[in-house]
């Protein structure tokens, strides 16, 4: 067998190694990175800021009195995602969403909003709402509340819920999103095995018109 | 007959009773909870349908865009499911109002728009697939060639440098070192 000269061993301790350095490179290129995946989800108030949720910054909202919000939620999950944003209301002893065992608020559901989003990409809309009436029974206050679709001008939804006295009303938001797993919609969403759940809520007492 | 072989019937004849009783209850479940979930939840088989054409679309642009599909393709893929889902709200509003016929209609016309969503997205897919297994070779298939250009420059340059260097060997000439004259 010839022997190898010193410029061919050479060469071939290159080559071997640049070769071995080269794939490697290939293959962080051709791999997509992992990166944390979740969503976000955001109320905003009137002025499209974290700040003014009531009229005249005043939590006791009078029966008719629109109030404006803007929801928003961000996909951050590294693919297309169908999310649903649900609208509860609720009082202080209903329960809230729960975060460790992933339940949704059983409060009955004000509105849905559905859509299909891109990653990194951002749905917001606006949120506007009133309360239609305010009942009392004793200590109770029954309070109506309508959503109102601002796009169309028309009503969505309405829901009705009492509070001792007509305080601690509360809106609850639920990012709900689909799972390819069951085919069907969750509470939350799942990432690298793992459940994750976003919600939020707004506190708000109901008061009556002062009648004249 | 003993007690103990009469104990044993009685036993058979309770279990079969207990087991007709339960289908009975299981049967008469099923024939009045069906209708009562139907009208509490409002729901209509055409929109169930178009939801569930819906959904497949949505699996599909997802498959799709995992196969490495072009952002701005899916993105159009993304607006027409919207325009999907903004029409089964639509039709669930309508059937909330009582408005059965009209939802069903309005429904149907997603089934459509959502089959094609699938096609399109199967297309678009097999074509990403194709693309990025072609990307794949090329990108490892460019290692090997790197590293020949890479170690013919390295062995070009190991020559220059040697004989840069024996040539600046020879070069060199003995210089005569002026000595301090010693005082």
């Amino acid at each position: 067998m010839p022997r190898l000269s010193e410029d061919m061993k050479r060469a071939v301790v290159i080559f071997i190694s640049a070769t071995i350095i080269f794939s490697a490179l290939a293959y962080v290129a051709v791999t997509p990175r992992a990166k944390e995946q979740f969503f976000q989800l955001y109320v905003l108030g009137e002025t499209r800021m974290a700040e003014r949720y009531y009229p005249d910054d005043n939590p006791n909202i009078p029966v008719g009195r629109l109030v404006q919000w803007y929801l928003g939620t961000t996909n951050f999950m590294g693919s297309v995602q169908y999310v649903v944003i649900k609208v509860k209301l609720g009082n202080s002893t209903i329960k809230a969403p729960d975060d460790v065992n992933y339940m949704p608020s059983p409060a009955p559901v004000l509105a849905e909003f559905r859509r299909v989003i891109m990653d990194n990409e951002t749905w917001e809309f606006p949120f506007a709402w009133i309360i239609g009436d305010v009942g009392e029974d004793g200590d109770m206050t029954c309070a109506t509340v309508l959503v109102i679709n601002v796009k169309d001008g028309v009503e969505v939804r309405r829901g009705q819920v009492s509070a001792l006295n007509g305080h601690n009303f509360r809106i609850i938001f639920e990012l709900w999103t689909f799972d390819p797993a069951t085919e069907d919609l969750m509470f939350g969403w799942r990432t690298g095995g793992e459940r994750r759940a976003a919600w939020l809520q707004v506190w708000f007492n109901a008061t009556k018109p002062m009648s004249s | 007959m003993g007690l103990k072989d009469k104990l044993s019937l009685v036993g058979i004849v309770l279990l079969a009773l207990i087991a007709v009783l339960g289908c009975f209850a299981s049967l008469c479940g099923t024939l009045s909870g069906a209708p009562l979930v139907s009208t509490l939840s409002g729901s209509s088989q055409a929109i169930d349908k178009a939801d569930a054409e819906f959904k497949r679309a949505l699996m599909a642009v997802r498959e799709a865009e995992a196969a490495g599909a072009d952002k701005e393709r899916i993105a159009i893929l993304v607006e027409r499911l919207n325009n999907v889902v903004g029409i089964i709200d639509r039709a669930e509003r309508l059937l909330l109002q009582g408005n059965a016929t009209e939802a069903d209609a309005i429904a149907d016309q997603t089934v459509d728009i959502s089959k094609r969503i699938v096609s399109e997205a199967i297309e678009l897919r097999d074509e990403a697939s194709l693309r990025t297994y072609y990307d794949k070779i090329f990108t490892f298939s460019m290692a090997p060639v790197a590293s020949l250009l890479v170690t013919v420059g390295a062995h070009y340059g190991w020559k220059w440098w040697r004989r840069r260097e024996v040539d600046r060997l020879m070069r060199m000439e003995i210089k005569k070192v002026k000595e301090p004259e010693e005082e």
